[in-house]
């Protein structure tokens, strides 16, 4: 009987043995691997070696300026674009819901800047926002002044944000029209029979409903800021410049990694980020989960 | 339940071994290819004996080896290829496969020699150099160096930038080239004035009367390359004896203080982004701008893309009465873990010998780095390139240390920061300087 179990079991986890081996290797030892990095000083150029250093790394980041730039840069850049993008998209997706003539259209012209690859976005961007590109024009049409996007520190993170808050508000969009289609009619039929209009019925039926879709959408959204690389390296070819101005935790640590061949230290950087990550998720699950409560 | 734990704890602890059982292997890899190349490097006497014996030996077997470089124009890197024919037929023995690298050269032959996958031959240009030199990935190459290739010929300069401490060449100089002013003819015409500025203080007084209509005196790259020259001219040092920032002193200082003042003050000069150019070339090229510093690497460039462009050169006006310039250079440096080191050392002899140089030089694409070659050339006679050549006499090789890539990155982010009036130029030094050193010493 035991014999037979034992089998089972056996043949249970050889199923298995594809899906561990691959999340093993791709997922689980490069984790490992990183955290042991990161207590070590590593030599790659002419002959490996490791040498560990403790919490050398980390304590090394308290006074590395660089470091403190960079997170005060993805900081303001998450707190700018989660809720614009957020916002936009839920906006996009409301309208969409609703019977428009040729919505489809819409649908997929709307979504199409998802789809690009991010490395051709930003080339075009660049374009866009040369100093006597198209959005100067735009600007000086209007009436408002024009700046030096790609140049001037001051804006340089700014343009970043719009170029990415068009690219990506699309995607959640669809992710919350997908939940638009779940919420019942007869919720909307019910409310208005009590006299409800349009926004009051969107403000108290439908975002109260899309509230576990909205915690998915921010937190995919910070973790996908936080993470911000090839648009700010593309932008900057790869210096994070002007003055440091669009320089992100992730090309900070591809800088140290790449440039300085310092994989020790750029690994120690790569766990904090994570550590970042989680906290403001948690930070985040408490602020979500409490409203349910009240 | 309790056992079902303990099996999944054992499995993964299995997958752990294997994995591990891996990463081993490959450890003893490269441990035994580390110590196929120190005894290789040991047998470099060996192989310069048998270098004389090298055209006996080759006839027989055929070796391929692998050249990187940077992504250059279309004619340049055409007659590169032609350089390359012309090596092959010398020595047909040997194919030389020419692999690129288009973007980040530097991040990605580093990568490739940790991974031991960087051509046997490949790029170096001399601001990274010292930094390679210390790792010890590149192959010293005196012991190869022959009577014939008369390292005599080379210029002082550009031969020493790629001489380690240790009294090694690891590399010899393909090309060079100096910073020149560019200026338009017409523009000058046009303000009624008769020739380029020789001072730094003329230089000056023409951009006012040249910047007008939206267009501008002087296109400045802001960033350590371009300014080096201004922070030595007054006797400020770039770094001090140990590699460590020291751009921060007072004669540093006032040379630098001169192209501030001149954007923020004057107002009469400006960088590429701020009249939506991607470089000096081509807001020259567009006349946004009627002067501007640049290099042997523009000529061709405005000939093609602003064939109607009157412009001339001239030397870059003095600053404190003296003559300043910068020379950028390239070597061809050779990989320490090369398999075929001696084919390697033929394919280098030959680019920076007199015969490869000529053709690689002869389009004027590229300046060459040896005498009898410029000489021959005629390049120090020539309308465009004279001045370009009377420079690397008194030129500064853009070298700036073993920690080149932290001092150059502090310097661009600061200088940017004071070059667009955000601060002072001493603040921003300082911050510079500190941050650098900071860097510099968390390294070691």
């Amino acid at each position: 009987m035991s014999r037979r179990k034992l089998r089972e079991t056996a043949a249970g986890y050889l199923f298995l043995l594809p899906t561990l081996l691959v999340i093993g290797t791709f997922l689980l030892v490069p984790i490992v691997y990183a955290l042991f990095l990161s207590f070590h000083k590593v030599q790659l150029l002419g002959g490996i070696s490791y040498r560990f250093i403790d919490i050398g790394n980390y304590t090394r980041m308290i006074d590395d300026d660089r470091v403190w730039i960079a997170l005060y840069n993805t900081f303001e850049y998450a707190l700018i674009v989660v809720p614009l993008q957020t916002a936009l998209a839920i906006l996009l997706a409301a309208v969409l819901n609703s019977k428009l003539r040729g919505r489809n259209a819409f649908r997929v012209l709307y979504f199409l800047p998802t789809v690009t690859s991010s490395a051709v976005l930003t080339l075009i961007f660049m374009w866009i926002f040369k100093t006597d590109g198209l959005l100067n024009d735009l600007l000086g049409f209007f009436g408002f002044p024009a700046f030096n996007w790609l140049g001037d520190p001051k804006v340089a993170l700014k343009a970043i944000m719009l170029m990415n808050v068009w690219s990506t508000a699309p995607y959640f969009m669809v992710i919350y029209l997908a939940a638009l289609q779940d919420i019942p009619d007869s919720l909307y039929e019910a409310a208005e029979i009590d006299g409800a209009r349009t926004l009051r019925k969107f403000w108290s039926i439908t975002l109260p409903l899309l509230k576990p879709v909205t915690f998915f959408v921010v937190t995919m959204g910070i973790i996908g800021t936080f993470q911000l690389f090839d648009q700010a390296y593309i932008f900057s070819n790869g210096s994070g410049g002007p003055n440091n101005s669009t320089l992100t935790v992730v090309l900070l640590i591809y800088q140290y990694a790449f440039k300085n061949l310092d994989m020790g230290y750029a690994a120690s950087l790569a766990v904090m980020l994570a550590a970042v990550i989680m906290l403001i998720t948690v930070i985040q699950r408490r602020l979500f989960g409490e409203e349910k409560l009240n | 339940m309790k056992r079902k734990g303990f099996t999944f704890l054992a499995v993964m602890l299995a997958l752990m071994l294997i994995i591990a059982g891996c990463g081993a292997k490959s450890d003893n890899n490269s441990s035994s290819s580390s110590g196929n190349t120190s005894s290789s490097s040991g047998g470099s006497s060996s192989s310069s004996s048998s270098s004389s014996g090298g055209s006996n030996s080759s006839g027989s077997e055929q070796v391929e080896i692998t050249l990187n470089g940077w992504g250059a124009s279309p004619e340049e890197e055409e007659l590169l290829q032609q350089t390359l024919d012309e090596f092959m037929k010398k020595y047909p023995n040997i194919k030389v496969k020419y692999e690129v690298i288009s973007e980040q050269y530097m991040d990605v032959i580093k990568t490739r020699l940790i991974g031991g996958q960087a051509g046997d031959v490949f790029y170096l240009d001399s601001s990274e150099a010292e930094a390679l030199f210390a790792q010890n990935v590149l192959e010293p190459l005196n012991g190869y160096i022959t009577d014939e290739f008369d390292i005599g010929d080379i210029e002082e300069p550009l031969l020493n930038a790629f001489k380690g401490e240790d009294g090694n060449y690891y590399g010899f100089p393909k090309d060079s080239s100096t910073l020149v002013l560019f200026y338009n003819k017409k523009h000058f015409e046009e303000a009624g004035l008769s020739g380029p500025p020789t001072t730094w203080e003329e230089l000056r007084e023409y951009s006012k009367i040249l910047t007008k209509d939206g267009r501008y005196g002087l296109g400045v790259a802001p960033e350590l390359a371009r300014q080096m020259f201004m922070i030595e001219a007054y006797g400020g040092k770039v770094v001090d004896e140990d590699g460590k920032a020291a751009f921060a002193t007072p004669e540093a200082l006032q040379g630098l203080q001169l192209v501030i003042d001149q954007h923020l003050i004057d107002k009469t000069s400006v960088q590429p982004t701020e009249v939506g150019s991607g470089w000096g070339g081509e807001m020259f090229g567009q006349e946004k701008v009627s002067m501007v510093l640049e290099g042997n690497w523009a000529i061709p460039y405005l000939n093609n893309t602003f064939p109607d462009l009157e412009y001339g050169t001239a030397e870059v006006p003095t600053v404190n009465g003296k003559k300043v310039t910068m020379a950028y250079t390239v070597a061809y440096v050779m990989n320490k873990q090369s398999k075929h080191k001696e084919e390697a050392w033929k394919l280098i002899e030959f680019l920076t010998g007199k015969e490869g140089m000529k053709i690689w030089t002869s389009k004027g694409l590229a300046l060459p780095t040896r005498k009898s070659v410029a000489a021959e050339l005629g390049y120090d006679k020539d309308e465009y390139r004279a001045a370009i050549v009377a420079g690397s006499s008194y030129a500064i090789p853009w070298q700036v240390g073993k920690y080149g890539p932290i001092i150059m990155n502090n310097f661009n982010n600061q200088f940017i920061s004071a070059f667009l009036g955000e601060q002072t130029l001493e603040n921003a030094m300082k911050a510079a300087v500190e941050t650098a050193n900071k860097e510099i010493e968390a390294m070691q």
